[in-house]
């Protein structure tokens, strides 16, 4: 059974209940799953999902989950990835907060914190490598995505507008290089 | 009580852009300034809570502030509230990729999109970094996992465990 639903729902269980610190935490469990482990998508497909949940409004993991889920089985593909993605939280959370609301202070906590936050930093930083090689993109245009690092992280520019931009850039471009060409 | 707590979190999910960090800005708007369901402070506990646990930060979060409004209804309620609008808009993106995909001007913008996204997990890398490294421990943890993950392909989830294990003996 390649991508039953089943093999869908646990895929996406392990990554909500391993995605620490965010949405951007579980692209390499994503990218591990269905790009490397299952080869249910390629690199490209993967890459083209990201951007659209970055730029869909609401948590990117599940925009996301929708995107890989319709991709792997349609509605019911997308229905079990989201339930997976959720169900962890859900249920970790609510068991926090009905036990223990001193949680985040726990000494056991924040020490195991303290070494899974650069674990995490290490996780994404070796796909965002084999990502650069496969999205092939010329040495030329690297100052991309350098500019959109910086925009992003040190000038606190929300990723919504850079996106919007590259959109209507590209559709200018389009055109341009169609008028140009008849 | 169920209903507006459906509403609002439906509100922070359709508006929320950027993921779970701008999120939470919205849900502490929409909870603490709007509707007063709770304190500052105590959302402040909600907000490191939601960071520590497994699970986006934006699900986790609104779960929590469900749980104390109306126990485990209120927290269903409000998990669904802020899935709900991602689910509709991503259907409807995606249905629109498959269809247009053959066409050069679409093509073209995701091209683009594919380095723009790059910078974008780069920047999301540089910003979890930030809080990361705080001490020589931190940074040799980084070098080893790096080193783990590139050299055997590590499975990320192994690789996870064994740092908070590492983390609660010599943290």
């Amino acid at each position: 059974m390649p991508n039953s639903l089943f093999s869908i729902f646990i895929t996406f269980l392990k990554i909500g209940a391993f995605t620490i610190g965010g949405g951007y935490a579980m692209i390499p469990l994503i990218r591990r799953e269905v790009v490397e482990k299952h080869h249910w998508i390629n690199d490209e497909t993967f890459m083209d999902g990201l951007a659209a949940a970055q730029s869909c409004p609401g948590p990117i993991a599940i925009n996301f989950s929708v995107y890989i889920g319709m991709h792997l089985k349609g509605f019911g593909g997308m229905l079990v990835a989201v339930l997976g993605t959720v169900l962890p939280s859900f249920v970790a959370i609510v068991i926090i907060a009905a036990l223990f609301t001193q949680y985040a202070q726990l000494a056991l906590v924040q020490k195991a914190f303290h070494a899974l936050k650069p674990a995490v930093v290490a996780l994404i930083a070796a796909p965002l490598l084999q990502m650069t090689r496969s999205s092939q993109i010329k040495p030329a245009y690297l100052w991309v995505p350098v500019l959109v690092m910086i925009l992003v992280a040190f000038l606190n520019i929300s990723p919504i507008w850079i996106i919007l931009t590259t959109i209507i850039f590209s559709i200018l471009q389009s055109f341009w290089q169609k008028n140009r060409n008849k | 009580m169920l209903l507006s707590l459906f509403l609002t979190f439906c509100k922070i999910g359709l508006f929320s852009f950027g993921g779970g960090y701008a999120v939470l800005a919205m849900i502490q708007q929409e909870v603490v300034n709007i509707n007063a369901w709770m304190t500052a402070s105590e959302f402040a506990d909600i907000v490191a809570i939601s960071q520590m646990t497994p699970g986006p930060i934006a699900i986790n979060a609104a779960t929590f502030v469900g749980y104390r409004q109306g126990g485990i209804p209120g927290s269903l309620v409000c998990t669904l509230g802020v899935i709900f609008p991602s689910i509709v808009l991503m259907l409807a993106i995606t249905f629109t990729y498959i269809k247009l995909t053959k066409l050069p001007w679409f093509q073209n913008i995701f091209q683009k999109l594919r380095w723009v996204t790059l910078g974008l997990i780069a920047a999301a890398m540089l910003l979890i970094g930030k809080t990361a490294f705080t001490d020589l421990f931190s940074v040799i943890i980084f070098v080893a996992a790096l080193f783990v993950t590139w050299r055997w392909k590590t499975n990320p989830i192994y690789l996870m465990l064994g740092a908070a294990v590492i983390g609660l003996i010599f943290g």
